[in-house]
């Protein structure tokens, strides 16, 4: 009897009960809060439906030295995170979004991707706010990527040159992703009078097979060339594009925008979401990088907009840019977009905005790819 | 033999023997640094607890190297004095990375132990694995002072060329230097403290890049709008257009109207022509809605 009172004692301190703490089930709170947000809100539910249940896996309390903490060598979770820490998934994301994204508004309107560059001022102006709270500059970089509004592109850069940082800057990208309609709204509201918003934009023209098959294959070597670092997200993004383009690798294209990307996307929200374990995000800093995460995105929201008012000074009548498609130059596609459409059609329910605003959508990716580039090689 | 599978062999052992080469490219490992006399109150001590010179092999390159099976000597005459063993797995060096020889005059000791002693005056050369390249040396002068390394500093950290050679404190197991120990991040920290030189840098490379795909985009749009297209000969310009409209003005019984009018007529709203392809093809296309036997189908008569 004393026998399997003891055993029983010691099956007790295996398990979660006994091992729990305050800070685990915060956590576990916050995994219940993202999956509800997901499943109600609707609000990016392919990625906080994975993260929140990542969230619940990786704040189970445990005993150590079971070898299945995502932390610890060679247990499954570990095995699969090193997709993440290794800055294998993001890539292969992109993969994906090249080959399910249409550039087609973009080519037809290659001005409009000036709009997508000045958007990345979110991620310097982040990255400078950072080094003034006392991170350090790689630390700092990898935060401000989270301006760029592109989830693959903060794990990619985060893995790269703050690991430790990744969990709340992978979290705090993607909650502010889905809260993109949200934040941008007022922000665009406020920056454009009744006038600028009613401005007509028009229509993008009809790009043909040519232009759509060659646009992966030049801007992949120019941008290449510009900033080698890159080549990792802007290889794959314009890969995949080409893949879809050519019309000759349907299989290909299809398999890299279906299965594969639902497969990794499925991987990278579950393991990003393990990786937050209460002990390593439960911490002062995580709480500045959500604070310097939601500026990063006011700062690109405001630069993507203002860059467009101050373009339209110099710019003719008929020819000038509605600045509500100023916000979608962040990478969040299409939502951002989306958001444009919206409040465009509050103004003018017959000015439609969303073929315009893929345009600087799209360079938006293309521009957060690049200033991640940057970014690794000056501080990698 | 086929010349076209002759070809094809030759292709494929050109691309192993590549392969091969880049799989273990010991041209990336240099001697960084060598001891002859160390300081016995600071000196590196070896797994028997001895003292002893010692060189470090340094791997400059970005992948691991392996140089187990490479040779090590002093003597110029005989490349092959001291074996490095193959087979050990810690004769691969990561990038970057470098690891310690030490000069006991008895390499039974171990894998990292040297058949000879380290003689101020003499040269050390670390030779391939066919024991006849010299993949690289170092010179031990004669007047190297005791407890002092001879090492090698590179002045760019991203070619690693290592021009600099000079006497200086021994640092076995590290990159010699103070760049050898800083991250880019610590580098950027001391040069750009606030970090606007890296903003405003950034900012400027991402506009660059982007404005080079939009010139070139807009270019190409162009292009493929035909704006640049040269007219074809015998397309109308606007003198002949306004030249055949004043001769139609003279023409009394509208004849040539009723003809432009129809001609429009036909182009703008057809019925008539078929408009598949706009290619006139004399080869069979059984695809073709004129051939589509469904649109020759009549009900079955009733019997």
């Amino acid at each position: 009897m004393h026998q399997i009172i003891d055993s029983l004692n010691q099956f007790w301190q295996f398990t979660g009960f006994a091992n729990c703490q305050l800070a685990n089930l915060i956590m576990i709170a916050i995994g219940i809060i993202f999956i509800t947000m997901a499943i109600v809100k609707e609000w990016e539910p392919l990625l906080l439906v994975p993260i929140g249940f990542g969230m619940i896996i990786g704040n189970i309390p445990m005993f150590p030295g079971l070898n299945v903490s995502i932390y610890e060598d060679g247990s499954v979770l570990n095995i699969l995170y090193q997709g993440v820490r290794q800055g294998w998934y993001p890539p292969l994301i992109f993969l994906g979004i090249g080959a399910m994204t249409d550039f087609s508004a973009l080519i037809s309107q290659p001005r409009l991707m000036l709009i997508g560059a000045a958007a990345q001022m979110g991620i310097f102006g982040a990255y400078l706010l950072a080094l003034v709270l006392g991170f350090a500059p790689n630390e700092a970089g990898a935060i401000g990527i989270i301006g760029g509004a592109d989830g693959p592109t903060a794990i990619f850069l985060s893995s790269k040159l703050a690991p430790d940082l990744m969990g709340a800057i992978a979290v705090s990208a993607y909650s502010y992703m889905a809260l993109v309609p949200v934040i941008q709204r007022p922000i665009m509201l406020a920056l454009t009078s009744k006038k600028e918003r009613l401005i007509k934009m028009p229509k993008p023209r009809e790009v043909s097979q040519k232009e759509k098959i060659i646009f992966p294959i030049v801007g992949f070597i120019m941008t290449a060339f510009i900033v080698p670092s890159g080549l990792p997200l802007l290889g794959m993004l314009f890969f995949g594009n080409l893949l879809k383009e050519s019309g000759v690798t349907r299989r290909l294209a299809e398999t890299a925008r279906g299965p594969l990307v639902d497969v990794v996307t499925t991987l990278i929200g579950l393991t990003v979401g393990a990786s937050t374990q209460a002990d390593k995000f439960l911490t002062g800093n995580s709480l500045k990088i959500f604070a310097l995460g939601l500026l990063s995105f006011i700062i690109a929201t405001t630069c993507g907009v203002l860059f467009v008012k101050i373009w339209n000074i110099f710019l003719k009548e008929g020819h000038k840019i509605n600045p509500l498609i100023g916000n979608a130059g962040v990478s969040a596609v299409p939502d951002s977009a989306r958001v444009s459409e919206v409040v465009g059609r509050e103004s003018d329910p017959k000015n439609h905005l969303l073929m315009n605003a893929m345009a600087p959508n799209v360079a938006g990716v293309i521009g957060s790819a690049v200033a991640a580039g940057i970014l690794l090689s000056f501080l990698g | 033999m086929n010349r076209n599978l002759k070809t094809i062999l030759t292709g494929a052992a050109i691309l192993f023997a590549g392969t091969a080469l880049r799989a273990q490219n010991v041209s990336d490992l240099i001697i960084s640094e060598v001891v002859a006399v160390p300081d016995s109150s600071v000196a590196l001590v070896d797994d028997f607890g001895q003292v002893n010179g010692w060189i470090e092999v340094f791997n400059k390159s970005q992948g691991t190297v392996n140089f187990g099976g490479c040779f090590v000597t002093d003597d110029i005459d005989n490349l092959k004095k001291n074996s490095i063993p193959k087979g050990d797995l810690r004769t691969k060096l990561g990038p970057r990375q470098s690891t310690v020889l030490y000069a006991s005059g008895d390499s039974r000791q171990g894998t990292f132990y040297l058949d000879f002693k380290i003689e101020k005056g003499k040269t050390i050369y670390l030779v391939s694995n066919d024991g006849r390249t010299i993949i690289d040396s170092i010179e031990v002068p004669e007047n190297l002072t005791d407890g002092l390394s001879n090492a090698k500093f590179a002045h760019d950290n991203k070619e690693m060329i290592f021009d600099d050679i000079h006497e200086a404190v021994p640092t076995p197991f590290s990159m010699n230097g103070k760049h050898g120990s800083e991250t880019k991040s610590q580098i950027m920290e001391r040069e750009d403290p606030h970090g606007y030189t890296l903003s405003i840098t950034s900012v400027a490379v991402v506009f660059f890049a982007l404005i080079i795909l939009y010139i070139i985009y807009g270019i190409s749009g162009e292009i493929f709008k035909g704006t640049f297209k040269r007219k074809k000969k015998g397309n109308v310009d606007e003198e002949t257009a306004a030249a055949i409209a004043m001769a139609l003005e003279m023409e009394d019984n509208g004849e040539s109207y009723a003809a432009i009018a129809a001609a429009l007529e036909l182009y703008l709203n057809d019925t008539v022509h078929d408009s598949e392809s706009f290619v006139i093809t004399i080869q069979d296309n059984p695809a073709s809605e004129w051939r589509n036997k469904a649109l020759t189908f009549r009900k079955t008569p009733r019997k």
